[in-house]
């Protein structure tokens, strides 16, 4: 069960020295409260002692001076120290989450976009994001206070056995039960409900946005009441489960806080003892009696830890979860170099996404030399995308093989491969950025005629020159809107740049008007002119830009005539 | 990044603003749940006054043993005494958070009430306009996160005004430069801290435009991760989300300096009246000051007012330990009023103005319908008959679907007045006499069954059977193994858009309604099924009043009058 905390705890190894340096700050900062305390109850004791031993009211036997001076000190050293542990924690804890939030991006890359299509971009935010946050609890809360609960709990024993070893034992062992057996007995009482909230909260979820969904035909139908009740209904047993770990939670620190009086009381009687049979001195009474009413406050944050273990366990499962899934291709050993002429050929390539799937492509023989315009048409769900990103190696076919130049797929480095494929599809990722730095990826040296070349081609003049801020208006999520028609310009601007041979066009006009449809079918007429093209689609504009059909029907390839 | 300082400032500024509002709502919501609110604090005031008791019996236990050198059996009663309000106390910290609890819980299940009244509120159409998925958030774990708001900050705040003036009233008696060094460091550290905290304001909102800054950021680049590696930029992209992550780590620890600043503050004041007191009596005892009652204080009194120090400054400390949680409700806040302050597009017209003797069943009356700027339908007169058959033809974006939304109540015009029955028409009215099969019709969670009687959950068996043997579920259903008990909606058996609409047909019809009202019922089917459809379609519903709206030309012939509707206007 702490496996998934381990895993990330080795990530924290490159800042240990942050790390030991904070809990031994948290320590010295926790030591130097309790003994203010416990030296405040001693040098007054001792004090009230002297001025009684002194009948002329000048107990000048007694240095005051040393703890008046000590415990002002302490004072100081506890606020000194809890400032600079809290900044050293922190500080540790989050240079750690912004190593892992890198390392995080950086093991999704290989795993795009073969393994990643299935996941949803929300859901890796929120792992990238609220998931990673929550790890912060992983030392700052549990790691941490751990440590300071361990030592400190030693040295306060040890004290207190110097002066009386009976005090020090009961106190332990009170400490002990607080510390481990208070927090492991509601651990494992709360589990149940901790467990049944987080499927209730799923549950409720799933109805919520089933109910949204269909709020018009609920309202159409009168029957919205019924569901919204349903839901008030559901909200209200979530809350009782709530209620129910609330109680147990409120239990278990009304105990601990009984403890802490028990073990305070049980040290009075037995330091008065001790004082009548004149094993204790006076002030030692008050010193012992304070020292043990402040200990408690070493295992005060123990039982919420192990709360928040459950809730950092599962945001750690989830980061792992999705850090540890297998790529579907791996990067060979000894990498071929891409080398002219760049003809595709597919042999025998049969494909399924996995055991307990159907056969996604059958049997696929395909030569593609260079120059070669070809399209596929066929219903959706056919295999016809399948085809397209077996041809950009984002999966290795089954049975068979993908060849370009000669060698297989799997033989080169997936980067330089990337270099061959131009790609338009229905969807074009623009980023918020300028569209200047948007047309840049494809070729971040481009100089400024060839920027305005791709402009041209792609017919994007007149919509940039009505931009009054031009190539450097900001697209995307914080910047002005773009029309889906825009957007596929761009990308088509994006390709154009990029220059590369085999152009991969996925239902390139998909959602488009007649007009940008025919826009870019002209262009990419002109400006594919030597160069593979390979189209999908299901429409019949556009097909006169191919030379060949062929027809994708249940994974198998047949040809057809246009 | 792109956003310079002084947007940054407006942001602020209206931040502010929101903030202010935000927090009166939070404030007002309580008023729902008093009585608990009351009775966690008083749990909390009776722990308080006990700590004052306990500590008064122990410093005396201390000086009649230490001093009075008493023996156990004399000093019984007193501990008996501590055991009893050990007992009380432990109750307390029992029914403090308990009681707590109860006051998050009835807002929390009061607000989502309010939402769900809301969404009735601004029907359908809004909806549509929001992912269903953030709005499910917002129901869920944005009223959660009000929980400790109210189950936490606002008892404690109401102790931190009662709790140290009861101390201060116990301490003065005893020893008044006590109590006056508490005076003085009390209000000191509030002070302080407000000093500081508007510090953290502003540093808080820095962090909280960083944090969205960089989820955006992530999203972007997550979602266009393989476009980045198919330009072979995904391994200079890691830089960058790192450099935003660590700037994200600069704000946030701008943040907590401060707030560790104002803790720090806290302890500091805390710490110096603990050692403050301690050094004051201690030299009192000694008979080293002759300052104010320092020469006759005993030792019950001496570490009595010791004892009270921490514990004067205690409810403070954990207030400050809970003001995250004001922050947390905050934002939430802000979240849940974006949707309880949107007023519904479009009011109801009074019929006062209008004279309308005669009785149509369905009437528009200059109806016209703006979104923002945009004009989508102009002064419409459309009157319908009680059996007529009308196609509501024209392009897509002409107007069709506004004009249906108009006609089921999910929308008000901008100006006129749609009529049903001589009365003005809501969504409820139409709700009762119409039926409507959208044009993605949804399916729900359930049994097939459970679907077709939506509107009439408890119909009988067998009428549920008669409606879906005459729309043509049974067709399929027969061939699943439960039939019509089989469950369907999501994680169901994934139906085809052609039986999804059936169900649809079979819903509308077992309504049993005057009106029926298709959008598109033949999209996405192609001949043959379209024919099947038509077909079911007029047998159903031959004795209603049925409007389709359609580009369909096939449809259209089937329909005795037809309406054209092209550029917000109709003829």
């Amino acid at each position: 069960m702490m496996r998934d905390c381990w895993f990330f705890l080795k990530l924290f190894k490159p800042y240990s020295m942050w790390l030991v340096t904070g809990i031994i700050l948290s320590l010295i900062t926790s030591l130097a409260s309790i003994t203010l305390l416990s030296l405040s109850g001693w040098f007054i004791t001792a004090s009230a002692m002297a001025g009684l031993l002194s009948i002329d009211g000048n107990a000048l036997a007694f240095n005051f001076m040393l703890p008046a001076a000590q415990i002002r000190a302490l004072a100081i050293t506890r606020t000194l120290g809890r400032y600079s542990e809290r900044l050293v924690t922190h500080e540790a804890t989050f240079r750690v989450l912004a190593e892992i939030r890198g390392w995080f991006f950086k093991q999704l890359i290989p795993l795009v976009p073969g393994r990643l299509a299935l996941m949803r971009s929300g859901d890796l935010l929120s792992r990238m994001t609220a998931d990673i946050d929550a790890l912060d609890a992983l030392y700052l809360r549990l790691v941490a206070p751990i440590f300071v609960a361990i030592l400190g709990v030693t040295a306060v024993t040890i004290v207190l056995a110097t002066y009386a070893p009976i005090i020090s034992i009961t106190n332990g062992l009170i400490l002990l039960v607080a510390a481990v057996c208070v927090p492991w007995l509601f651990n494992r009482l709360g589990n149940e409900g901790a467990e049944r909230i987080t499927v209730l909260m799923a549950n409720y979820k799933i109805r919520q946005v089933d109910t949204l969904q269909g709020f018009a035909d609920l309202v159409a139908n009168q029957a919205y009441g019924r569901f919204s009740a349903f839901l008030q209904q559901f909200s209200d047993r979530m809350i009782h489960t709530q209620r129910q770990n609330n109680r147990l939670m409120g239990i278990s620190s009304a105990l601990t806080f009984l403890l802490s009086q028990i073990s305070f009381t049980v040290a009075l009687v037995l330091a008065g003892l001790l004082y009548t049979e004149n094993q204790l001195m006076g002030s030692e009474v008050a010193l012992l009696v304070f020292c043990v009413l402040a200990s408690f406050e070493l295992v005060t944050p123990l039982p919420q830890a192990l709360q928040m273990l459950a809730k950092t366990q599962k945001s750690a499962l989830r980061i792992r979860q999705v850090a540890e899934l297998k790529p579907t291709i791996i990067e060979p050993q000894q990498k071929v170099l891409l080398s002219q002429p760049y003809d595709i050929q597919l042999r025998d390539v049969c494909f399924r996404y996995s055991d307990q799937q159907d056969w996604v492509l059958k049997n696929i023989n395909l030569q593609i030399p260079l120059g070669t315009k070809l399209a596929i048409v066929g219903a959706s769900g056919s295999g016809k995308t399948t085809l397209l990103h077996l041809i950009m190696h984002y999966f290795d076919p089954e049975i068979g093989q993908v060849a370009l130049a000669g060698y297989s797929l799997s033989q080169y480095g997936s980067e330089p491969l990337m270099t061959c494929f131009g790609v338009l599809s229905q969807r074009s990722q623009l980023f918020a950025t300028t569209i200047k730095e948007n047309l840049l990826m494809a070729k971040p040296d481009a100089t400024a005629t060839e920027l305005e070349a791709a402009i041209k081609a792609a017919g994007l003049e007149k919509y940039i020159s009505n931009l009054p801020e031009g190539l450097n208006t900001w697209v995307g999520e914080s910047g002005v809107k773009v029309s889906g028609g825009e957007a596929r310009r761009i990308a088509l601007a994006r390709l154009y740049l990029k220059d590369a041979p085999i152009l991969i066009l996925d239902e390139p006009t998909e959602g488009l008007d007649s007009e940008t449809e025919r826009d870019v079918f002209k262009a990419l007429s002109v400006f594919a002119i030597h160069k593979t093209i390979i189209m999908v689609t299901h429409r019949k504009a556009g097909l006169s830009l191919v030379d060949k059909v062929y027809r994708m029907e249940q994974g198998v390839l047949s040809d057809y005539q246009k | 990044m792109h956003l310079t300082e002084s947007d940054n400032q407006t942001y602020f500024d209206k931040n502010k603003a929101r903030e202010k509002i935000c927090a009166v709502w939070l404030k007002a919501q309580a008023k729902t749940a008093k009585k608990w609110l009351y009775l966690a604090v008083s749990a909390g005031v009776i722990n308080g006054l006990m700590v004052i008791i306990q500590s008064a019996i122990l410093a005396y236990l201390l000086q009649a043993i230490i001093i009075e050198k008493l023996s156990i059996t004399v000093i019984m009663p007193y501990l008996w005494g501590l055991a009893v309000i050990f007992v009380v106390r432990s109750l307390c910290v029992y029914a403090y958070p308990v009681w707590g609890f109860e006051v998050g819980a009835q807002v929390r299940s009061s607000v989502r009430q309010q939402l769900f009244a809301q969404f009735l509120k601004q029907g359908p159409s809004e909806i549509k306009n929001h992912q269903s998925g953030s709005l499910a958030t917002v129901t869920l774990e944005q009223v959660d996160a009000l929980e400790h708001y109210f189950s936490r900050y606002l008892p404690q705040q109401m102790l931190v005004a009662i709790l140290p003036i009861s101390i201060i009233l116990v301490v003065m008696p005893v020893n008044w430069v006590v109590g006056v060094i508490f005076l003085i460091t009390g209000p000191l550290v509030v002070l302080f801290m407000a000093l500081v905290g508007m510090g953290a304001a502003s540093a808080s909102r820095n962090q909280f435009l960083a944090m969205s800054r960089m989820s955006g950021y992530f999203l972007d680049r997550l979602q266009g991760l393989s476009t980045l590696k198919l330009f072979g930029l995904a391994e200079t992209e890691l830089s960058n989300i790192n450099t935003m992550a660590n700037g994200f780590r600069e704000k946030t620890m701008a943040v907590l300096r401060i707030a560790f600043l104002s803790s720090a503050i806290l302890e500091f004041f805390s710490a110096i009246a603990v050692a403050l007191v301690a050094v004051y009596v201690g030299l009192g005892l000694l008979g080293q000051i002759h300052f104010g009652p320092a020469e006759h204080i005993s030792l019950h009194e001496a570490l009595f007012v010791l004892l009270m120090a921490p514990e004067f400054f205690m409810p403070l400390r954990q207030l400050a330990i809970n003001y995250h949680d004001r922050a947390a409700a905050l934002g939430a806040s802000d979240a849940i009023l974006v949707i309880l302050e949107k007023e519904p597009a479009g009011q109801l017209t009074s019929i006062d103005n209008l004279k309308s003797n005669v009785h149509h069943l369905i009437e528009f009356i200059h109806v016209s319908k703006k979104y923002d700027q945009r004009t989508v339908l102009t002064d419409i007169d459309l009157s319908i008959e009680q059996g007529e058959k009308v196609a509501l033809v024209g392009e897509s974006g002409a107007g069709k679907t506004t004009l249906i939304n108009l006609l089921l109540g999910f929308e008000q015009p901008t100006t006129g007045c749609v009529l049903l029955n001589g009365e003005l028409l809501t969504q409820t009215k139409s709700a009762q006499q119409m039926a409507w099969v959208g044009q993605g019709a949804y399916i729900f969670h359930g049994s097939i069954k459970d679907n077709i009687a939506l509107a009439e959950p408890d119909a009988s068996a067998e009428r549920i059977y008669a409606a879906a043997v005459a729309a043509g579920v049974t067709e399929f259903s027969e061939h699943l193994s439960e039939g019509l008990e089989t469950q369907v909606g999501e994680r169901g058996y994934g139906l085809s858009g052609g039986q999804v609409q059936r169900i649809a047909l079979a819903r509308a019809f077992l309504k049993k309604a005057e009106i029926i009202v298709l959008d598109e019922p033949t999209a996405n089917l192609d001949d043959t099924n379209k024919a099947l459809l038509l077909d079911v379609i007029d047998k159903l519903f031959k004795h209603q009043t049925l409007i389709i709206a359609t580009h369909d030309p096939l449809v259209i012939n089937t329909m005795s009058r037809h309406i054209v509707v092209s550029q917000g206007s109709i003829s």
